[in-house]
C-alpha cells in the first residue's frame, strides 16, 4: 500500500443480518475505495445507499461480512487506529448532562491526553467552534447548531490525521453550513485527511477534492469533482481582449463548422444533475456498477484525467 | 445463631487441594478454563460453518491475540473517565432519591417495630435487610441501564471510535457503579446506625424513697430488679439482654441509657460429636422429625449427650473478674422438644459438664434450666470439683495436654429432649466493637452490591436493558437458592431432577417413594434429568452464593463476623469482577456496536 493510502478498502461488503443469521439487507457489495492523504472525500448516495455503513465499517463500528477495510495502515477493527482518526456522527452522539468543557475532557481522558494539554485543547478547540459562551451549559439545552459544533470540536480532540465526518451539514442553517465547510476546508490546508459522507449535494461540491457514488451499496461513480462535473462534447474558450470582429469572425467559424456558439461562461452542469442522472441509470440498469479506479491519482498530481464510468458485471 | 457450614480458615478455603473441595482459588480458575475452552470451541464450531475452518481459525487468532495486546493497553485515566461519567450518569438519574426512601422508612419504622423481645435482633435484621434489599436494587437498575442506554442513544459511537478498550468501558462503569453505591451504603449505613442506637436507648425512673425500690419502672416493655453490688454501685439487673447503672445523686436516681444491648461476642467454637442413649458416641443425636437437619437432639433421662471438644484453651480464654478469680465463659443455646406437654411453664432440666477428652474426669453436674432458644451463660471457675467430690483445676486437670477440653450436656427430663448444633455451645472469649461489627456487615453488602454490578455490567454489553435486568435478577435469585439448586443438581435434594419433579406433581407421588416400574419411559426420565442436573451443577458452581454473603445474623444475633468471612467475602467479590470483567471484555469486543 502506497505511503500516502490512508484508507483503502478491498471488495469491503456488508450483509445485514437478523437474529437467526437470515440475510436481511446486503448493505455494501464489494467497495473497492483508496483515499490519499490530505484530500476531502465525499462520499454521496441516496438514503440507504451504504455511506453510512462503511464510514461505520471504516470505523470498525461494524465488521465486514467479506473483504477488508484498512484504515491508516491497519485493519478497520484494531482499535489502535483511533488514535489517530477523528468521528463526527450523523448526529451527535454525546452525554446530554455534560456541558462542553466536560464533554471534551471526558473524550481527551479517552486519548490518555495528560491533563495540561487537554485544558489548553479544550480552550482551543471551544473558542474555534464559537462555544465559549456556553461552554458550561449541559449539552442537553444546546440547539441543533450547536450541538454540531461540540461534535466536531470533540472529533478534533486528539488533533486526528483522519477525519470521518457523517452528515456534517445535515440540519444545519445556511450560516452553519457555511462555517462547517469553512472548517472542513481549514482542516484540508492543515494536510488532513476528510472523509464525509453526504447527500447535499451542494455541500459536497463546494469542498471535495474527490467523490465516490453509491446506490444500493455499489460504487457507481469515483472521481475527481471537476472531473466528473466536465462536459465532454462542449469545448470552452476564455479569451481576452478579443474585438467585436474577432468574436465575429470565431462565431463565423463555428457557423461554419456547423458547431453552435452557446455562451460564453464556463459550461458546467451542477452535481444534482450528474447525481440524479446517476440514480435514474442505476435504476434503469440495476448490476452496472464501476470497476476500480485504475487511474486514480492522489490529489498532488491533478491534473490529469479521471477514467469515465465504463460497465461491468 | 445459626451457622449451617463452619467457616473455614482463610489459607483452606482459597487454596486447599482436595479431592472433595477445591480450594476458592481453583475453582475460579477451573471455570475460567473451562469457559475459555468452550467459548474457543464453540467459536471455532459457528466460524467453521460460516466461513470454512481456516478463516475460522484466524479470527479465532485474532480475538485472542488481540485481547491479550490490549490487557496491557487498559488505561487508569480512561477508566477514570468512564467512571466519572458513570456516576454523573447515576446522579443525573436522581439515584439519591433512594436515600431519602431509605430515610422515610427509618423515620416510619419506629411505629411499626416494637417488640419487648430481643428488639437488637429486629431493629439491626431489619435495616440490614432493608439496606441490602434497597442497596442492590439500586445497584442493579443503575449498571443493567447504563450500557444499553449508550447503545440506544448511540452515544456508545463516539466513545468506541476513540482508543478506548472494551475493557476500559467494563471495569470503568463497574468501578463508576460501585463508587454511587459505596455513598449510597454510606449514607444509609450511618443513618441506620444511628436509626438503631436511638431506638434502642430508653431508660427507666427509679422512685426516689429512702429504701431503694425493689424495681425500676416499666419502660419499653420491661423493668429491671435493681441490687446494691458490695461497692456500693447500683445495678439495674440484666434484663431484655441490657443492664443499667444506677446512680444516687442526693435523693434521686440517675438511671443510664442501656449497656450492652449491642454486642460483637467472639466466640470459640468447638467440634460437636453425640452420645447416644447407650452413652456410644455417634455422628448424629435423634432426629426429632423436623425436616431441616441442623440440629439433632438427645434425649433426657438417658445417657444421650452432647459433646463439644474446644481446642486451644490456655489462660487466655479464661476472663479475668479480679478478684472473684478466673472464669471460663461458657455461653449455650438449647433447642428443647417435648413429647409431652407437662407443666409447660416449668422448663425442662439439663446438667452440663466439663471433662478432659480421653479420661473419665469430669466436673460436678451443674443444673440448668434450658429457657428454649435462649443464649445461657455458665461461668465455670478454676477451682472446681469433680464427680467424685475431689477438687480439681480446671487449666491443670481439665483441659489435656493439647489444649483440648470437653463440654458435655445432657438432659434430665425423660422423654424430653434437646436439640443441638454445632454452633449453639462456644467460649464466649471477648466482646469485639459492635459499631466495627455493623461496618463488617456493610462490607458484606458492599461485596454483594458489587457483584451485582458486575454481573449487570457484563450481562449489559450484550443484552438489551429489560433482557439485561432479567438475566441479573435470576442470577441474583438463583444465587440466593444456590444450595438448593446444587442440592437437587446433586441428588440431595429428595424428589429426583426437574423432570422427575414434573412427573411426580401430576401423579401426587410422594417425594420419598420410588419409582417402582423400571419402564421405558422413567428411564427416559432420568436419563433426560442426568442432563439436566449436570447443567444444573455447572450453573450452581458459577453462581454467587448470595445466602452466604450475607452477614446480618452476625449482626442481629450480637456476634463478631470473624475478619476471614470478611476477607473471604472480598475475595469472592474480588474473582466475581474479575471474571465478570473478562466475560464482558470478549462480549463487548467482538459485538458490532452499530446496527
Amino acid at each position: 500500500m502506497a505511503d500516502n493510502v490512508v484508507v483503502e478498502t478491498r471488495a469491503l461488503s456488508k450483509v445485514y443480518r437478523d437474529f437467526w443469521g437470515r440475510q436481511k439487507v446486503r448493505a455494501l457489495k464489494a467497495l473497492d475505495l483508496e483515499i490519499y492523504r490530505g484530500e476531502v472525500f465525499g462520499l454521496l448516495g441516496p438514503n440507504g445507499s451504504g455511506k453510512t455503513t462503511t464510514i461505520k465499517l471504516l470505523l470498525g463500528l461494524l465488521f465486514p461480512t467479506d473483504g477488508e477495510a484498512l484504515v491508516l495502515g491497519k485493519p478497520a477493527t484494531d482499535v489502535e487506529k483511533n488514535e489517530r482518526i477523528g468521528y463526527l456522527p450523523e448526529e451527535s452522539y454525546l452525554y446530554r448532562f455534560l456541558n462542553a468543557e466536560e464533554t471534551l475532557d471526558f473524550y481527551g481522558r479517552l486519548f490518555d491526553i495528560p491533563p495540561e494539554v487537554r485544558r489548553e485543547r479544550i480552550d482551543k478547540l471551544i473558542k474555534q467552534v464559537k462555544l465559549d459562551a456556553a461552554r458550561k451549559r449541559q449539552l442537553r439545552e444546546y440547539s441543533k447548531g450547536m450541538t454540531r459544533r461540540i461534535g466536531l470540536a470533540q472529533a478534533l480532540i486528539n488533533e486526528p490525521d483522519l477525519i470521518l465526518l457523517d452528515e456534517p451539514t445535515s440540519g444545519l442553517d445556511p450560516i452553519g453550513t457555511r462555517e462547517m465547510k469553512d472548517w472542513i476546508l481549514e482542516l484540508r490546508d492543515q494536510g488532513k485527511t476528510v472523509v464525509m459522507c453526504s447527500h447535499l449535494l451542494a455541500d459536497v461540491q463546494d469542498v471535495c477534492d474527490r467523490i465516490a457514488i453509491l446506490h444500493q451499496g455499489e460504487l457507481k461513480e469515483l472521481g475527481r469533482v471537476e472531473d466528473l462535473l466536465k462536459v465532454e462534447d462542449v469545448t470552452q474558450v476564455s479569451a481576452r481582449g478579443l474585438s467585436a470582429e474577432c468574436q465575429n469572425e470565431i462565431r463565423d467559424v463555428i457557423a461554419r463548422h456547423n458547431g453552435e456558439l452557446l455562451s460564453m461562461d464556463n459550461p458546467t452542469t451542477t452535481l444534482e444533475e450528474l447525481f440524479l442522472s446517476i440514480v435514474r441509470d442505476s435504476e434503469a440498469r440495476p448490476g452496472r456498477r464501476v470497476v476500480r479506479e485504475e487511474e486514480a491519482t492522489p490529489p498532488e498530481n491533478s491534473g490529469e484525467s479521471t477514467e469515465p464510468p465504463s460497465t461491468a458485471s | 445463631m445459626i451457622q449451617e457450614e463452619p467457616l473455614l480458615p482463610f489459607k483452606t478455603w482459597l487454596l486447599e487441594w482436595d479431592a472433595d473441595r477445591w480450594g476458592a482459588f481453583w475453582h475460579f480458575l477451573l471455570v475460567m478454563v473451562v469457559l475459555a475452552m468452550l467459548s474457543l470451541v464453540i467459536g471455532l464450531i459457528i466460524g467453521t460453518i460460516l466461513h470454512g475452518p481456516v478463516k475460522a481459525g484466524e479470527r479465532a487468532y485474532r480475538v485472542v491475540a488481540n485481547a491479550f495486546r490490549e490487557l496491557f493497553h487498559i488505561s487508569p485515566r480512561r477508566i477514570w473517565a468512564i467512571a466519572r461519567v458513570a456516576m454523573q450518569e447515576a446522579l443525573r438519574r436522581r439515584v439519591l432519591v433512594a436515600v431519602a426512601v431509605f430515610v422515610l422508612l427509618l423515620l416510619f419504622a419506629g411505629w411499626f417495630l416494637k417488640t419487648d423481645r430481643e428488639p437488637a435482633k429486629l431493629y439491626f435484621s431489619f435495616v440490614l435487610t432493608a439496606t441490602s434489599f434497597l442497596g442492590l436494587f439500586i445497584a442493579l437498575l443503575l449498571s443493567v441501564f447504563s450500557l444499553p442506554n449508550d447503545f440506544k442513544t448511540k452515544t456508545i459511537y463516539t466513545v468506541v471510535t476513540k482508543p478506548v478498550r472494551a475493557g476500559d468501558i467494563i471495569l470503568g462503569r463497574i468501578l463508576g457503579f460501585t463508587l454511587v453505591g459505596s455513598l449510597l451504603l454510606l449514607v444509609m449505613g450511618g443513618a441506620s446506625y444511628l436509626f438503631v442506637s436511638r431506638a434502642l436507648t430508653h431508660t427507666h425512673t427509679v422512685a426516689a424513697q429512702k429504701e431503694l425500690p425493689e424495681r425500676t419502672s416499666r419502660s419499653d416493655g420491661h423493668s429491671h430488679k435493681l441490687e446494691v453490688r458490695d461497692d456500693g454501685q447500683i445495678i439495674a439487673m440484666y434484663e431484655h439482654g441490657h443492664e443499667h447503672s444506677v446512680e444516687k445523686r442526693g435523693d434521686r436516681y440517675m438511671v443510664s441509657p442501656p449497656e450492652g444491648m449491642i454486642r460483637a461476642r467472639v466466640p470459640l467454637y468447638g467440634e460437636l460429636k453425640f452420645l447416644n442413649r447407650q452413652g456410644v458416641e455417634v455422628e448424629k443425636g435423634v432426629s426429632v422429625g423436623k425436616e431441616w437437619g441442623y440440629r439433632s437432639f438427645i434425649e433426657g433421662g438417658t445417657q444421650a449427650a452432647a459433646v463439644w471438644t474446644f481446642d486451644g484453651i490456655n489462660e487466655d480464654t479464661l476472663i479475668d473478674e479480679g478478684e472473684d478469680g478466673r472464669y471460663l465463659p461458657i455461653e449455650i443455646v438449647v433447642r428443647v422438644f417435648r413429647t409431652w406437654k407437662a407443666d409447660i411453664n416449668t422448663p425442662v432440666q439439663g446438667i452440663i459438664q466439663l471433662k478432659r477428652p480421653g479420661s473419665d474426669l469430669k466436673t460436678e453436674p451443674e443444673f440448668f434450666f434450658a429457657d428454649d432458644n435462649t443464649i445461657d451463660l455458665k461461668y465455670f471457675p478454676e477451682s472446681l470439683t469433680d464427680t467424685n467430690n475431689q477438687p480439681v483445676d480446671l487449666l491443670e486437670d481439665l483441659v489435656s495436654e493439647d489444649g483440648q477440653l470437653e463440654v458435655v450436656v445432657q438432659c434430665l427430663d425423660r422423654a424430653q429432649y434437646f436439640g443441638f448444633a454445632r454452633g449453639d455451645c462456644y467460649i464466649h472469649l471477648r466482646d469485639a466493637s459492635p459499631f466495627w461489627n455493623f461496618v463488617k456487615a456493610y462490607i458484606s453488602i458492599w461485596v454483594q452490591m458489587v457483584v451485582v454490578i458486575a454481573i449487570a455490567v457484563t450481562g449489559s454489553t450484550v443484552l438489551s436493558g429489560p433482557i439485561a435486568m432479567l438475566f441479573t435478577v435470576s442470577f441474583i435469585l438463583l444465587g440466593f437458592q444456590r444450595d438448593f439448586l446444587m442440592g437437587v443438581a446433586t441428588d440431595k435434594v429428595e424428589g429426583g431432577g426437574p423432570i422427575e419433579a414434573l412427573v411426580r406433581i401430576p401423579t401426587h407421588m410422594n417425594l420419598i417413594s420410588d419409582f417402582k416400574d423400571q419402564h421405558f419411559g422413567i428411564k427416559l426420565m432420568r436419563l433426560v434429568d442426568d442432563g439436566l442436573q449436570a447443567l444444573m451443577q455447572v450453573l450452581a458452581s458459577v453462581l454467587p452464593d448470595f445466602g452466604n454473603l450475607s452477614t446480618a445474623d452476625y449482626v442481629a444475633y450480637g456476634f463478631d463476623i470473624p475478619w476471614n468471612q470478611v476477607l473471604q467475602q472480598l475475595f469472592l467479590g474480588g474473582a466475581y469482577v474479575i471474571g465478570l470483567a473478562i466475560v464482558g471484555y470478549f462480549l463487548l469486543r467482538n459485538r458490532e456496536v452499530a446496527k
